[in-house]
């Protein structure tokens, strides 16, 4: 039987990590991280190279 | 080499305050750099500014150092790892992101409040500047809270180097 983390009461006691690995994939959720990270960090750099963005950090 | 429970305790209590810490002082630093942005009134401009500086310098470069330092202890202290698990693995990334970052920015900060402690900045005199500042501390917040939420809800996930780990203890227990 799978241990959920909602199961799995010992872990969510003592602060330890659970004990069982449901499975060997990455997760959903990194990926979904993952490519949110992506999205932002070209936009940012998009911004920059286009110079769309803010003047630096010298002074005008 | 793990922590004995009081330790493990106490390291927590450091690492959960430093942290709230920095959130709600970046906070406050978002509110100073609205203010200094919108406000009309020079006095109130100097005056946020020059706040910005020493709230930055005395109380949030020192939190996000400590988060960081503690976040770390915490890790390697616990069996959660630093890199075994993906929570660990993005707050960390996080963290070293958002202190790096902070450390740049205040650069631009320093050179503002020498600006306002010597002259009277004019309505849009470095509005590009200025509007960095509320747009990096608005970001930070995000930052922050995502860090914060992961800390809480520690979604589940093991690294390539975590189900290693746990194949190799598995066959020595």
């Amino acid at each position: 039987m799978m241990i959920s983390p909602d199961d799995d009461t010992s872990s969510q006691n003592s602060g330890d990590p659970p004990s069982t690995s449901v499975n060997e994939s990455t997760p959903r959720w990194v990926k979904v991280f993952g490519i949110i990270a992506l999205v932002l960090v070209l936009v940012v750099v998009a911004i920059h190279l286009t110079g769309g963005g803010f003047h630096g950090h010298a002074s005008q | 080499m793990m922590m004995p429970p009081a330790l493990r305790k106490f390291g927590l209590t450091a690492h959960v305050t430093s942290s709230v810490g920095w959130f709600g002082s970046v906070a406050g630093f978002l509110a100073l750099a609205v203010s200094g942005l919108t406000s009309r009134d020079a006095q109130v401009v100097r005056a946020a500014y020059l706040a910005m500086n020493l709230v930055g310098w005395s109380v949030i470069v020192p939190l996000s150092l400590a988060s960081l330092l503690t976040g770390l202890v915490q890790s390697l202290g616990t069996p959660w790892g630093l890199f075994r698990h993906y929570w660990v693995v993005i707050k960390l990334l996080i963290t070293v992101f958002a202190t790096t970052l902070l450390l740049v920015h205040m650069q631009p900060v320093g050179h503002l409040a020498r600006v306002v402690a010597t002259t009277t900045l004019a309505s849009g005199e470095l509005a590009g500047l200025r509007i960095q500042l509320v747009a990096d501390a608005g970001a930070a917040l995000v930052a922050l809270l995502v860090a914060a939420t992961l800390s809480v809800y520690k979604p589940r996930g093991l690294t390539q180097y975590g189900r290693r780990r746990q194949r190799d203890e598995r066959k020595v227990g």
